[in-house]
């Protein structure tokens, strides 16, 4: 295993490399001027010209991408052309909201998904089998951002039950940043009241977002526990006398739950990657909505930072995924 | 018939429904801890209010960068030596009580008012002024293009401790029209943060030295920004306030939501239809009035096709000017001018193009097309509906001429790369230009050859006759030599056609019925608010 992890990681390095490469050719080849959109849009000709030399913009593009990689490495993620601050400070602003999101929507895609995926399983054909399948479909047919705007109308509005958007109660001073976690830094400050506002003010991005995740686990989860619980083991396990649940969870459950870890791992990268429509309807500050204006701006550095962070993160789940899979399958484990 | 698997799988469901349940039931915990919404935010006893904006205030220093939102708080933060105020816009003595031109243009000296302090307590000197149009000059951004070819850093003195003298290298008419936008720093405080020599550059991203009634409390970016009043401000204050809550909501039914909540006080940035809906809700105060800024269809006037001027006169002809109306739900004006209305001597131009296809057909004919069969390509800003809805006026418009109108949706970016260069604008190009000034140089300019490449120069436009006549008027002094000028320079601009001139948006701004104080100005940018005088009763 730990021949596998290593590597797993040199094969991160250089997929790392790879993904620098193309994102920054590929933004680099876009026609815009990202100098003379720093300078706004009444600056005159020496005003765009000086923020090319500053950020390097009239050196070729491979000596431009060759400074870019030895800053990198010598831990200068650079600066926005845009907004002049260091992408570092952006990233620890950013990113963390974005995870804090991601894993709490996860939790719920889960909490409900693989419970669901089981009844409807068990309960094949049967009125309730129907109705998920039905909560299935719509979930991977909805607009994410439709459905976030629904739920913003009707149960901050309508209902007030949640705020329509934010990370916290906008009167509030957040705590300080030990984690950059706002859940965890209210925590280890002892602010309760932030921890369960900002809670409050998860739920309803974290809902919304979780639907195409929580759809897909429900339909990978039912259809390998329907094969699983057609297989002898279960048969024979009922012959016994077993009681259902303890063949359902203990038995059938640990099987059919390879592939929806699977399903887990590459629905928790997506969503790193692809909140920016939630983090838009509900003001989260997160690092899709960091991203897509520095894309938009043709903020070279900025876009940079966070497809490096990403494309990490992306991969070092799929890796934690495989090392899961080791652990749940013992002939994964004795291949690796 | 119930068997006992049956039975058995109802003990699993009803576990596995327990599970659930308990989500559920966390969610709903959760739900009704929610904070009461008050009509409005009170800090330490005192009203806050809260503005919905879109748009992030990335930097706050004001030698740096200027556009709407970052305007908007550099106005509360800072003061100038002159501000814009009212209906048409005036500009106003501020920090300097009053000043006096040479006679022969090139000498401004400013008397500043003798109680103003920043925030730190020091006082407004002769001397911060100078250094803070020294330190905008030399970093060359922001507001610099303003002046930095006609004022140099050394030729700005302190007179003594309230007076500065400004002497420019030649006479420039518009001087005093740009300098609301430059403000004044307290350089100490500056350069007490000055980091390798960068005049405080990196501080002054998210910190602030100015004098303004408003001082900065907290910057969450990508969240909000919270200003506090200071309450001793030199000015005084129009009513009571303890301070403003800057809240990004992007969304405009977000926003619409948050003003009906009572969780905004503020919005600028409504669609038309959410602003139409509120507008009918009892409490809410609308403003709608035309703003400086111009909408335009400009052509590529050195492109292909549409360097026939008869061609793009055809094209002005044939459309329908009042579904530009319609589409903003009547809420705009159509030009009369290049020149929008608040802009100091505008006249409206006798044949002004509006819809008329027999016209628009003759002008055809005497074109090299006389018969069509080209296609334009329309290029607008990706994800505008409005103007993508310009497009398919323009398309069908133009099937009466037998010309074929191809949509282009691009990201701003794109956009002004592609109109950066003759060879590559597009035939027809959808603007929103709002100039930085009421001087009518701030429009006139936008014809000059020396604005090919911006974003409003993308027409590419070169009278050498009208060239000639805005810069003689914008050196000559007296405005009665001015005038009939640019009188001229509109009806010779209209004329060679470079756009089919739109219209005058009007801006839309909505608030609860407590907020007081708002003053409009038509200077000010799309969803740019002058926060000074606004107060919560």
């Amino acid at each position: 295993m730990i021949r596998f992890t290593f590597k797993r990681l040199m094969l991160m390095v250089l997929m790392l490399l790879g993904l620098l490469a193309i994102t920054f050719t590929i933004s680099h080849i876009v026609p815009a001027d990202p100098a003379a959109l720093a300078a706004g849009p009444d600056a005159n000709v020496e005003m765009i010209e000086r923020y090319r030399v500053e950020y390097g913009l009239d050196r070729p593009l491979a000596e431009q991408f060759l400074v870019y990689l030895g800053k990198l490495l010598s831990g200068d993620w650079g600066k926005s052309i845009h907004t002049t601050r260091p992408v570092w400070d952006d990233l620890v602003t950013y990113f963390p909201n974005t995870v804090e999101l991601v894993v709490f929507s996860i939790a719920i895609a889960v909490l409900f998904g693989i419970p669901l995926g089981i009844v409807a399983a068990v309960n094949q054909n049967r009125p309730i089998d129907h109705v998920i399948r039905v909560l299935t479909v719509t979930g991977v047919a909805m607009p994410m951002f439709w459905l976030g705007l629904m739920a913003q109308l009707f149960f901050a509005l309508k209902l007030g039950w949640f705020p329509l958007g934010g990370r916290i109660e906008m009167m509030t001073d957040p705590p300080q940043a030990i984690t950059h976690l706002l859940l965890v830094d209210a925590l280890l400050n002892g602010h309760f009241g932030t921890f369960v506002d900002a809670l409050h003010h998860m739920v309803l991005p974290a809902v919304a977002l979780c639907f195409p995740a929580l759809a897909s686990i429900i339909r990978v989860n039912r259809a390998e526990m329907l094969e699983t619980l057609k297989q002898d083991y279960i048969v024979n396990a009922r012959a016994q006398g077993l009681s259902t649940f303890r063949i359902v969870a203990v038995y059938a459950l640990r099987n059919a739950m390879l592939p929806t870890m699977a399903m887990i791992g590459l629905r928790f990268g997506w969503m790193l990657g692809g909140t920016v429509l939630i983090e838009t309807v509900f003001d989260w500050p997160g690092i899709g909505l960091y991203a897509v204006q520095a894309a938009i701006s043709s903020d070279f550095e900025p876009i940079m930072g966070a497809t490096i962070v990403l494309g990490f993160f992306f991969m070092l789940t799929n890796l934690l995924i495989d090392m899961i899979y080791g652990t749940l399958d013992p002939r994964v484990r004795e291949q690796v | 018939m119930r068997t006992e698997y049956d039975g058995k799988q109802g003990v699993l469901m009803r576990k596995l429904f327990k599970l659930t349940l308990v989500a559920g039931v966390a969610a709903a915990v959760l739900a009704t801890v929610s904070p009461a919404v008050d009509a409005f935010e009170r800090r330490n006893g005192q009203k806050i209010m809260v503005m919905a904006q879109r748009q992030a205030v990335p930097i706050m220093d004001p030698s740096i960068k200027y556009d709407a939102s970052i305007r908007t708080m550099q106005q509360a933060m800072y003061d100038g030596l002159m501000k814009y105020t009212g209906t048409p816009p005036t500009v106003t003595p501020w920090l300097a009580e009053r000043f006096e031109a040479s006679d022969d243009g090139l000498t401004y000296t400013f008397y500043l008012v003798k109680n103003a302090k920043f925030h730190n307590g020091d006082p407004v000197t002769a001397e911060a002024v100078r250094w803070s149009f020294a330190r905008t000059l030399k970093l060359g951004k922001g507001p610099a293009w303003m002046l930095n070819a006609f004022l140099k850093a050394e030729n700005i003195k302190a007179v003594d401790d309230h007076t500065v003298s400004f002497t420019l290298d030649r006479s420039f008419a518009p001087f005093t029209s740009f300098l609301p936008w430059w403000y004044i720093m307290n350089p100490a405080q500056v350069m007490a943060n000055e980091v390798d020599g960068d005049m405080g550059q990196k501080w002054l991203i998210d910190h602030e030295a100015g004098s303004g009634p408003y001082k900065l409390r907290r910057v969450e970016q990508g969240t909000l920004y919270e200003l506090e009043r200071v309450q001793d401000y030199w000015k005084g204050h129009k009513g009571p306030l303890g301070g403003i809550i800057y809240k990004l909501i992007r969304e405009s039914s977000a926003q619409r939501a948050a003003l009906m909540k009572g969780e905004a006080d503020i919005s600028t940035g409504l669609s038309p239809d959410e602003f139409d809906q509120l507008a009918k809700i009892k409490g809410m105060v609308t403003s709608t009035e035309p703003a400086l800024t111009a909408f335009g269809i400009k052509f590529n006037t050195q492109g292909k096709y549409t360097s026939d001027k008869n061609l793009r006169k055809a094209v002005a002809y044939a459309f329908d000017y009042d579904a530009l109306v319609k589409i903003y739900n009547g809420r705009a004006v159509l030009q009369t001018s290049p020149f929008t209305d608040s802009i100091k001597g505008k006249v409206n131009v006798p044949n002004m193009p509006r819809q008329d296809l027999a016209k628009a057909k003759e002008y055809l004919a005497k074109s090299q097309w006389p018969t069509g069969g080209i296609e334009l390509e329309y290029v607008y800003v990706q994800g505008l509906e409005e103007e993508r809805l310009m497009g398919l006026v323009l398309i069908d418009n133009l099937k009466d001429l037998n010309i074929t109108v191809k949509m282009v949706p691009l990201t701003w970016a794109n956009m002004v790369a592609r109109g950066s260069k003759k060879e590559t604008s597009p035939d027809m190009i959808a603007i929103f230009a709002t100039p930085v000034s009421t001087d009518p140089d701030a429009v006139a300019i936008q014809y000059h050859p020396s604005s090919h490449g911006a974003y409003y120069g993308v027409h590419f436009y070169d009278n050498p006759e009208v060239t000639k006549l805005i810069e003689e008027a914008r050196f000559t002094g007296e405005w009665e030599k001015r005038a009939p000028l640019y009188a001229k320079i509109q009806q010779m601009i209209t004329d060679d056609q470079p756009e089919i001139f739109g219209m005058m948006r009007e801006r839309r701004i909505v608030y609860r019925d407590w907020v007081k104080g708002f003053e409009y100005s038509p200077v000010r940018m799309t969803e740019e608010v002058d926060l000074y005088p606004m107060y919560i009763e």
